[in-house]
């Protein structure tokens, strides 16, 4: 398997009541636009309850990194309760401030230039979450792999040539 | 229970209408109705805790969804909201056949057009909703 075949789910809470709802929206859209297109994949979080198995099966089909605007983490909670754990998470709060995370609900016709940069901000830490996240599970891959084989890890190269 | 009607969109991620849901409950909370409307975040509603459902439940709602999963109707009721309008965004793209609005990111002119469209009907509905008390 290659990393070309793996896709990470981000999922952002998309929250309507405060500005890190819209920012946790816009990072999630940048990985999916522009950072990591071929290898992201998202789910509308209410889907989890509206949905039917498929959706609720979403944390367990891909490893999930969940973007929450505030430190109510409901991007993490939803999943965790209704699908399956998380490979990572991100609380908005811990990189623009709870203060900021937590002010009133922003429009995107009303996007500033302080607001894009936390977008970039934001969207640079899902980046470093997403290829720990994506790195973990193709090691475990390779794990489960030697274990179905037999043959015990050699170091090196990976390949079990050794 | 407060006596403000509770507007809540589905934002869903993926396509455009999603964000022209959520962009048109922003228009009637901030800027149409501020005194009449307030919204709730969906996600928390999702999370079932019970901080959240007090927020919904018992009150008047207007859901807005972008496509036909319903989950901002169907999980405001899961909450115990009483959902007196279900907008569907597509029904507003009907009006406008070939229209480019944008994408999930980002709306152009034409899907603001129709965002302010969406968010004048639904301030009517929250008028008329706050009357009737």
């Amino acid at each position: 398997m290659s990393e070309n075949d793996v896709k990470i789910g981000v999922v952002s809470c998309s929250g309507e009541d405060c500005l890190g709802g819209t920012i946790s929206r816009l990072a999630t859209r940048k990985m999916l636009d522009e950072i990591r297109p071929d290898e992201t994949v998202t789910i509308c979080l209410p889907l989890y309850l509206a949905g039917g198995e498929e959706e609720r099966g979403f944390a367990e089909n891909y490893p999930t990194i969940a973007v929450d605007g505030c430190s109510k983490c409901c991007a993490k909670r939803a999943t965790e309760k209704y699908s399956g754990s998380v490979g990572a998470s991100i609380d908005l709060s811990d990189i623009i401030g709870k203060e900021i995370a937590e002010a009133g609900a922003l429009s995107t016709r009303d996007l500033t230039d302080e607001h894009r940069e936390m977008v970039k901000k934001v969207s640079k830490e899902v980046r470093i979450k997403f290829d720990e996240v994506l790195n973990d599970y193709l090691k475990n891959v390779v794990a489960k792999g030697l274990d179905k084989s037999g043959r015990k890890p050699a170091g090196g190269c990976g390949c079990g040539c050794g | 229970m407060s006596n403000r009607v509770k507007v809540i969109p589905c934002s869903g991620m993926g396509k455009v209408y999603g964000l022209v849901a959520r962009e048109s409950a922003l228009r009637v909370v901030k800027e149409l109705c501020p005194g009449e409307a307030d919204t709730v975040c969906l996600a928390y509603i999702v999370t079932g805790d019970s901080e959240a459902e007090k927020l919904v439940k018992g009150e008047k709602c207007i859901t807005l969804d972008g496509c036909p999963a319903m989950c901002a109707a169907k999980n405001a009721e899961i909450a115990g909201g009483i959902v007196k309008e279900k907008i569907r965004v597509v029904d507003a793209f009907r009006r406008h056949k070939g229209a480019k609005p944008g994408n999930a990111t980002a709306l152009t002119d034409e899907g603001w057009q129709i965002v302010d469209e969406i968010a004048g009907e639904i301030a009517e509905r929250v008028k008329e909703l706050s009357r009737e008390g």
